[in-house]
């Protein structure tokens, strides 16, 4: 046993050694290669996933006060759209200034707020609305996210809050100002 | 302190590499024979055996001296959410899937760990059921249908990959869920997605390979037989009949039958018509998967009933006389006596409420064809109360059937009820699309009730009830194994209690209670003589829904602790 031990330890420290690079290379590929799976980048806008402005870019007053949210996709500014990655679902929602938390009104423009529309439960699309709370509800399990409180958990199975997506408006045009905020997606086994 | 943390795994590694040798080399191939005629220290599907009863001919363990029942080992699956499959054991080795797409493999005597897979599931991939109800075996493979929709071929010695099959576009709604059913040297599979608005169906891949050898779709593409029943063109395309659980295969036929899920969206005015094979039970030829027969248990689906277990082949008197049938608690509440023909053809014999359900008036004594209570219909624009509600009479955990007792036992849940009103949505490639969101599927309980969950023993020949156990504070998502022994084993509830019951009286005879929610079938094998008991502890999907929903219903305790542990337990001698 004791001889074994040794012999496979020399030949997995090769196996990773030989591992790793391999590894680097891939991710580094990865990112380059395809910006439809890149994050959303400061400067991108964001377009319509679904609705009536379908394809088009999300603009202030596209959005009705009081919510529904909206799924969107980031894109680039010449309008490459980064919805290879489901991981980029956005949802946004024009929920109005009034009682924002600090961390929500500094994310948001003119009102809107944007965050990841993938449950932080089991990566289910964040995409329905509760009228009654005024809240995100995830579509698989309910789980439901307060849009004026950085996405707070207010109800259901989901174990943290969404990602922010920090935006600013140029002339009611919502653009990215900045990274997701906290790591994506449901729990993993 | 790294340096002692990385010696620490390397050693652990080669523990586990040098057992791997050690059992690799005594593996015993799974043949079409042994399928046929498992033997009864195994365990080498998920209802046992292709007739999808449940049932061991183990009799070590019995109604005596079941109460010395003990631990004798366990693990850590090491992830949370529903744990739905059971341990499937082979000459001393054991398979248990785990949600996440991962398989664990064990020593069945020791608990050795010999292996573990693990799926890389694709970036921002999500399933409504994070779960799966387990592996099959042949030859010297485990089949792991993944949640991307991907029928993985492992190496039941090493854990290793042998193929990867496609089965679907896992962005377009479909994910796979069930056990796969081993016939004749290919592995059929089915798929969900019912809630996205994807078409059913069974597809066969060959084991050894991996190449697709046919697919059967469960909703008829027009000018096929049953299209009519679809009388709004293009409804076909979306309409369910997704295949979320495994079949069972009568041999003597050579005929699969398989279960099929709810139309879609959930509302029928939406898409008028029937709507085969939704809600059904169909009978595909086990070499061709072509549709020799089915059954529909209800027309225009519109409660969320889906009917995805397949009936267990049981034979049972009727009329004086021994009678090949099927036997089917139903979601829509009725339990099902159904007649098996040489040819693959299913009739209809007869049918009786386990739970009060208020949607059929009557069924025709004929067909088998209910009278719907429009009253009682949900439709688009129109809200309407049903009972049972959409987890129905009972959801997937599986019933069992006991030659020796002449009982079927069913998990049951009563007492509840769901308002639903519907809505017209478009269709988004992968989103829920059923017609209602979530928050308005306005689940209610009757409290004054005095019990939710309940496990109820029916003699199979008369129809009439043996005996039922009630559960005021929990419902019952627990599937239940029937043993010689005269024991039923079931978990279910939410305190996280496993039990074993007299299958005659229904008598509690011993409990344990477990990490967590038992939601798994459990399974019973024997090694070196000694019989075990092994059963998956881990709550969530549905259930731990259905818990936060009973937590402002009526104030249970939302929080079910969640994380899965496989128990194996014996009784020391």
């Amino acid at each position: 046993m004791q001889g074994a031990w040794r012999v496979g330890r020399r030949g997995l420290l090769r196996a990773l050694l030989a591992l790793a690079p391999w590894t680097v290379v891939r991710v580094r590929a990865d990112d380059a290669a395809d910006p439809t799976s890149m994050r959303p980048q400061i400067g991108d806008h964001l377009v319509f996933f679904d609705g009536p402005h379908e394809g088009k870019p999300v603009r202030v007053e596209d959005l009705e006060l009081g919510g529904p949210q909206a799924q969107a996709f980031p894109a680039d500014p010449k309008g490459l759209v980064r919805d290879e990655s489901r991981f980029n679902l956005v949802i946004v929602a024009r929920v109005g200034e009034d009682g924002l938390s600090e961390e929500t009104r500094a994310n948001s423009a003119d009102g809107v707020v944007a965050y990841s529309g993938v449950c932080t439960h089991q990566g289910c699309p964040v995409n329905m609305w509760s009228a009654e709370r005024k809240g995100f509800v995830c579509s698989c399990h309910g789980s439901i996210y307060d849009p004026k409180d950085d996405a707070n958990v207010i109800f259901g199975p989901a174990p943290r809050r969404l990602a922010a997506l920090p935006l600013k408006s140029e002339n009611g045009l919502l653009i990215v100002a900045g990274p997701f905020n906290r790591r994506l997606g449901g729990e993993k086994g | 302190m790294r340096k002692l943390h990385i010696s620490t795994s390397l050693a652990a590694l080669m523990i586990a590499g040098a057992l791997g040798t050690a059992y690799a080399a005594d593996y015993s191939p799974v043949t079409d024979a042994r399928l046929k005629n498992p033997e009864p220290q195994n365990w080498l599907m998920t209802r046992g055996n292709y007739q999808g009863w449940s049932y061991s001919a183990l009799d070590q363990l019995n109604t005596t001296n079941v109460k010395g029942l003990t631990p004798v080992w366990s693990i850590a699956t090491g992830v949370d959410s529903g744990h739905e499959a059971p341990p499937i054991v082979n000459n001393g080795v054991m398979f248990v899937a785990t949600p996440y797409s991962q398989v664990m493999a064990m020593d069945a005597a020791t608990g050795d760990f010999l292996w573990r897979y693990k799926r890389k599931l694709p970036e921002g991939f999500g399933a409504l059921h994070n779960t799966s109800r387990g592996v099959a075996l042949y030859g010297d493979k485990v089949f792991l249908p993944s949640l991307d929709a991907v029928l993985v071929a492992l190496d039941a010695k090493t854990g290793k990959v042998a193929w990867e099959a496609k089965v679907e576009d896992w962005k377009t709604g479909y994910y796979m869920t069930m056990a796969p059913l081993v016939v004749k040297g290919k592995v059929l599979v089915g798929v969900a997605g019912g809630e996205f608005g994807v078409r059913g169906f069974v597809a066969a891949f060959d084991a050894e390979t991996g190449k697709p050898a046919w697919k059967t779709y469960t909703v008829p593409a027009p000018g096929e037989p049953g299209s009519e029943t679809w009388e709004k063109p293009d409804t076909w395309k979306t309409g369910g009949a997704s295949t979320w659980m495994t079949g069972n295969y009568d041999a003597d036929s050579n005929t699969v039958f398989w279960g099929t899920g709810n139309a879609s969206p959930w509302f029928g005015d939406q898409r008028p018509g029937d709507n085969l094979y939704t809600s059904s039970t169909v009978a595909l030829d086990g070499d061709t998967g072509k549709i020799k027969s089915h059954f529909q248990y209800h027309q225009n689906e519109s409660w969320d009933w889906d009917e995805m277990n397949a009936p267990m082949l049981v034979d049972f008197q009727k009329d004086g006389k021994t009678t090949k049938g099927l036997l089917k608690p139903a979601r829509n509440g009725y339990l099902y006596w159904l007649g098996r023909g040489d040819d693959g053809s299913i009739s209809y014999l007869n049918s009786a409420a386990y739970v009060p359900q208020n949607v059929f008036k009557s069924i025709d004594p004929k067909t088998g064809r209910p009278d719907v209570d429009v009253a009682h219909k949900p439709a688009t624009g129109k809200a309407a109360k049903f009972c049972p509600g959409l987890w129905g009479g009972k959801d997937w955990p599986y019933e069992a059937y006991n030659p020796k007792t002449g009982m079927i036992y069913i998990p049951s849940n009563e007492n509840h009820c769901n308002t639903l009103e519907g809505k017209v949505e478009k269709r988004v490639l992968g989103q829920w699309w059923t017609g209602v969101a979530v928050p308005d599927l306005n689940f209610s309980v009757d409290t004054k009730a005095g019990f939710y969950g309940e496990l109820q023993a029916y003699d199979v020949n008369t129809g009439k009830r043996a005996w039922r156990n009630l559960y005021a504070n929990s419902m019952n998502w627990g599937s239940v194994l029937t043993t010689a022994g005269g024991l039923l084993f079931a978990g279910g509830t939410n305190d996280r209690m496993f039990r074993a019951y007299d299958a005659t009286t229904g008598e509690e005879l011993w409990h344990f209670r477990t990490n967590s929610g038992v939601m798994a079938p459990p399974s019973t094998y024997s090694v070196n003589g000694v019989q075990y008991v092994a059963v998956a502890s881990g709550w969530g999907v549905d259930p731990a829904f259905q818990q936060s929903l009973m937590a402002e219903l009526v104030g249970w305790n939302p929080d079910v602790p969640q994380g899965g542990v496989v128990w194996v337990f014996a009784v020391n001698k």
